[in-house]
């Protein structure tokens, strides 16, 4: 078992009311399982994916990573076990303008103090895999929506996380790219990598393995 | 790592070209002047700092209770040393030191130097190192003299100048001399200066042999090196004897005169200033108080204008960190730790102050010789150079980059990851900072043009004072050469005569305002009058002074070469009058110098014979033309000023060949006297010039910032119908609601520094409140224009074109 969820809550006050973003939520997820989660906007998927990535807290309940209870550990040991086994992908891609796709990959291996021949080494073997060697010193404004994401999946694949959380990642692409971007998840999942995905699209979350449909921040059965 | 946060940084410089420049300009601006103004305050503060036994070297001075209160003498008289040194313990070497303007004769050369004539002991307790020759007590064989190396070679070019020999003239007697030594040419940041030495008993004998028993006649400074262990106060309290001995009959007529003692119940006490404090120590209110002020202030006014550009560079940095949140959040997500976050942006900040501060030194450097000239300084880098000085500049640098460049680089690295990704900030908190640092800013500025409009006022009325005698149309010519003074200024009167345009001449001993010769000299006398202790100023006169430079009479007549009896006649000023406590002063006699009794022929309006910060003394003016004049006083006609100098100098060429002409009109000479006013002046107006323009670059950044993220909400507002005008002024409002705080702050500040400043001055301008709204006004309007720039072109934007972009 890869992580569990076990009553969930998460909640924001406006006027002196909850207002709760997060209700109840239990989910136990096994490494090599892909999962989408699905519901409109505000149903509360990106905050579910988020206290999943560990980059947002919740008030009441339990999450256990790898054995880890998320829950009691100070934000240090959170920060290392997220770069160690989680890569994020998100709907804005989010690469850092200043730095080329060779630095924008590299990035996650300079924060984790990999050796700099191991990291050429890595990020050559991912620029090849993906078939962007050719643009390596490109700069993000200078690729298209569907190339920044794929850097952004390189970029999110460098470090071996078992987990991938992907928010809307074919949101702002045209559907010839999403679908691309779609198939490189289905290999991946296929390869071991466990995935988990927010989307929108009834067709996207076809991909998956599971379903899980988000209604105001609670379960729904579809 | 390093590699990328290099590269990302100069990418991030590059990108936003505007803030770079603006901030590099700023802060490189800001360390040249910071390290220009730094090395002329610490050359100021480093004056005598290089003698090896500072530690125990000491001036004497002693000071006097009288009735008017407590009054410090530094002359001395010549035998107070040898007795001084024979009766109280712990003195371990001593020297007199009497500075004279010589001239100096070899082979067909003719110079006018400074001569200090010394006893032995000087050359080992002043650190003047001998380079040739006789390397102790050089100056102890009568038949020697030590040059320094400078003054060497302006008497003997390359030719070694040991062995040769020159003749001294000084107060009219001639010796000669053999060159026994070369010292090294000293620091400009010695207050002791001098071209020769010559032993203390070579002086005329007028100085010294007339006068070597006698204890009423104070004629030089006194140093002395006291023993180890021996601590000054120790010191001062064993001449108790001496003084009680020496001084008998000072004491006991302070004492009738109705003086009150000192704590000690001493009426006069001899005291040590540390030799290091001398050319700091303002002997004017008894005790030496010693004052380095306006080093400091300069000192301060360079950091004012470090901070304010440090403000700048905060500030932007902030505004801009907007612009990089989404890099923030990723970075977190990606694994960045606070601390890594940290050094990134502190790095950049390093990165910033590293290229401003090697900007700053090369300017600083190129300027260098500028400012010099600008603020008459002799300082220069090599001066103050000091493993500490440069230990100071780094540490001061690093603190500097570490606040400057830290404090933003702590907010963004506190950050949290989910909000910086979305791009959502909330910023209230950090315009507070923001806020206080401009107000900060704005009050310094404030502050400082306030300071810049009080000081031109007191030196423009100082300028135009009434000084009550004409300075417009009179020339003084200090009487340099070789010729007696008589002499001099009877050539003067005779070849004169044939010009129309030379209205009147006289001669004094004394000059008005300081002369082109760079000398000024006090000489004041006390004596008994009517069983009171009476002192006063003196000045021994030639006929006609009193008409050549246009001198009012409230009584009396001048001097007339009619009258025989005028040999023993005086002038007074209203001052001394008042202090005479006669009804009819003209009736006064007075005995001086023993047993010559002197008549009071006329009182003449008070002028101001001294420095215009002090008030006018009493003054006695003694008519002695064969006296040693020290210079002549020409008046001519009005219209004739511009051709008056070239005509004397021609005339005095005829007279003194080989003497320079230091001729100059005598509002030449008082405006020389507050040189250190206008100094002041310039470096203040420079420095407020300066941190306006720095807190503008500022402004400017931050309204390009403000307006950008405003963008949005002035397209809605103009949507719903806001004006042009309306909108600029939204978004004037806030910054000029800061300038006006900063005006609040500053004014009491300012006005309470111009106060304390403006007490030093007997007269004085009044404090005018527009003074200081004028500073705030300007402060204001050129703030307003500043920010101007976008705001208005904000406004008058398209809005649908502002909102689109959302």
């Amino acid at each position: 078992m890869l992580l569990q969820l076990n009553h969930i809550y998460k909640w924001v006050k406006q006027g002196g009311k909850r207002v709760f973003l997060l209700n109840d939520i239990s989910l136990q997820v096994e490494e090599g399982e892909f999962i989408s989660i699905m519901g409109p906007s505000g149903s509360g998927k990106s905050t579910l994916l988020n206290v999943i990535g560990m980059l947002d807290e919740f008030q009441e309940g339990e999450y256990n990573f790898l054995d880890e209870s998320v829950h009691t550990l100070k934000e240090k040991h959170r920060s290392k076990l997220y770069k160690e086994y989680i890569g994020f992908v998100f709907q804005a891609y989010h690469l850092i303008d200043e730095l080329t796709v060779y630095e924008n990959i590299e990035t996650p291996l300079l924060y984790k103090n990999v050796k700099s021949s191991e990291r050429k080494a890595l990020v050559a073997d991912m620029l090849d895999r993906f078939n962007i060697v050719g643009k390596k010193d490109l700069f993000p404004s200078q690729l298209s929506g569907g190339q920044q994401q794929l850097v952004g999946i390189a970029r999110a694949l460098i470090a071996k996380p078992k987990l991938i959380l992907a928010d809307e990642p074919t949101g702002n692409l045209n559907s010839k790219q999403g679908e691309e971007i779609m198939q490189l998840f289905k290999e991946l999942n296929q390869e071991g990598v466990t995935i988990i995905q927010a989307t929108h699209s009834e067709a996207n979350a076809e991909y998956g393995n599971r379903i899980i449909h988000l209604l105001d921040g609670s379960k729904t059965k579809a | 790592m390093l590699k990328n946060y290099i590269k990302i940084a100069l990418r991030n410089l590059w990108k936003d070209k505007t803030f770079s420049i603006l901030n590099l300009v700023g802060l490189s601006t800001a360390f040249a002047v910071a390290v220009l103004l730094g090395m002329y305050a610490f050359f100021e503060l480093s004056y005598d700092g290089f003698h090896q036994n500072n530690a125990s070297l000491y001036q004497v001075y002693s000071t006097e209770q009288t009735p008017e209160g407590i009054v410090s003498s530094v002359p001395k008289s010549v035998p107070f040393t040898p007795a001084l040194q024979e009766e109280v313990p712990g003195i371990a070497q001593s020297t007199r030191v009497n500075g004279k303007g010589v001239l100096v004769i070899a082979g067909d050369k003719e110079l006018r130097m400074s001569a200090a004539y010394v006893d032995p002991d000087f050359f080992s307790m002043f650190s003047f190192p001998v380079l040739r020759g006789v390397e102790t007590q050089p100056t102890k064989d009568l038949s020697t003299v030590t040059l320094t190396e400078h003054a060497a070679e302006r008497i003997f070019g390359k030719e070694s100048a040991l062995g040769k020999t020159l003749r001294v003239i000084t107060e009219g007697e001639e010796k000669l001399f053999t060159v026994n030594a070369i010292t090294a040419d000293f620091p400009d940041q010695s207050s002791i200066k001098f071209d020769l030495a010559l032993d203390f008993s070579n002086q005329a004998s007028f100085s010294y042999a007339s006068i070597k028993d006698d204890w009423s006649k104070e004629n030089h400074e006194v140093f002395v090196q006291l023993e180890q262990g021996v601590t000054p106060q120790q010191f001062e309290q064993a001449t108790a004897p001496f003084t009680q001995l020496h001084y008998k009959e000072d004491l006991e007529a302070a004492k009738r005169d109705g003086a009150q003692p000192d704590q000690n119940g001493n009426y006069k006490q001899i005291r040590l200033l540390p030799f290091q404090d001398r050319a700091y120590a303002n002997f004017d209110y008894g005790i030496a108080h010693v004052d380095k002020a306006m080093p400091y202030l300069v000192l301060g006014v360079g950091f004012l204008i470090l901070f304010i550009a440090c403000v700048n560079f905060i500030n932007m940095s902030i505004a801009k960190s907007t612009q990089r949140l989404r890099e923030i959040g990723m970075r977190k997500t990606l694994g960045a730790g606070k601390a890594q976050l940290f050094f990134q942006f502190w790095g950049e900040s390093i990165f910033i102050f590293l290229g401003a501060a090697i900007l700053g030194g090369a300017l600083a450097a190129a300027f260098s010789d500028s400012f010099k000239t600008l603020f008459s300084t002799r300082a220069t880098f090599e001066a103050v150079f000091s493993i500490k000085v440069l230990l100071g500049f780094i540490l001061v640098f690093m603190v500097i980059t570490l606040i400057a460049g830290g404090y933003p680089a702590l907010l963004l690295s506190k950050l949290g990851t989910l909000q910086s990704l979305k791009g959502k900030l909330n910023l209230t908190r950090k315009n507070r900072v923001r806020d206080v640092l401009m107000v900060i800013q704005f009050g310094i500025a404030i502050l400082l043009i306030s300071g810049t409009f009080v000081l031109w006022q007191q030196i423009d009325f100082m300028r135009n004072k009434n000084l009550g005698y004409n300075k417009e149309q009179v020339i003084s010519i200090p009487l340099n050469g070789k010729r007696s003074d008589a002499q001099v200024m009877q050539l003067l009167r005779n070849k004169l005569q044939a010009y129309p345009e030379i209205l009147d001449i006289t001669a004094s001993n004394n000059s008005l305002g300081l002369g082109r010769d760079g000398s000024s000299r006090t000489s004041q006398m006390g004596f008994e009058y009517k069983g009171r202790m009476v002192t006063t100023h003196i000045l021994m006169v030639d006929y006609d002074y009193p008409e050549t430079l246009d001198m009012e009479l409230v009584a009396g007549r001048s001097f007339k070469r009619d009258y025989a009896s005028d040999s023993l006649a005086v002038l007074i000023n209203e001052q001394m009058a008042a202090q005479l406590q006669e009804k009819n002063p003209l009736e006064t006699r007075f005995i001086m110098d023993d047993s010559v009794a002197y008549n009071v022929v006329g009182v003449l309006k008070d002028y101001n014979f001294q420095k215009l910060n002090t008030s006018v003394a009493p003054l006695t003016l003694f008519l002695k033309p064969d006296w040693n004049m020290h210079y002549a006083y020409i008046k001519v006609a009005p219209n004739k000023a511009a051709t008056a100098l070239p005509l004397l100098e021609k005339v005095w060429g005829e007279i003194e060949p080989k003497a320079d002409f230091l001729g100059s009109f005598l509002d030449e000479n008082v405006d020389r006297t507050f040189k250190a006013e206008k100094r002041m002046a310039t470096m203040i107006t420079s420095g407020s010039i300066l941190a306006i323009i720095l807190s503008c670059i500022g402004l400017f950044a931050i309204s390009l910032l403000i307006v950008a993220q405003r963008k949005k909400e002035i397209g809605v507002r103009k949507v719903v119908g806001a004006s042009v005008l309306r909108i600029t002024l939204m978004l004037s409002t806030d910054f000029l609601k800061l300038v006006a705080v900063g005006f609040a702050i500053a004014v009491p500040l300012a006005w309470w520094f111009a106060h304390n400043w403006l007490q030093g001055y007997a007269s004085h301008i009044t404090l005018n409140i527009w003074i200081f709204i004028a500073a705030g006004a300007a402060a204001l309007l050129i703030a307003l224009l500043t920010i101007s720039f976008r705001t208005i072109r904000a406004a008058s934007q398209n809005p649908v074109r502002s909102l689109r972009t959302e």
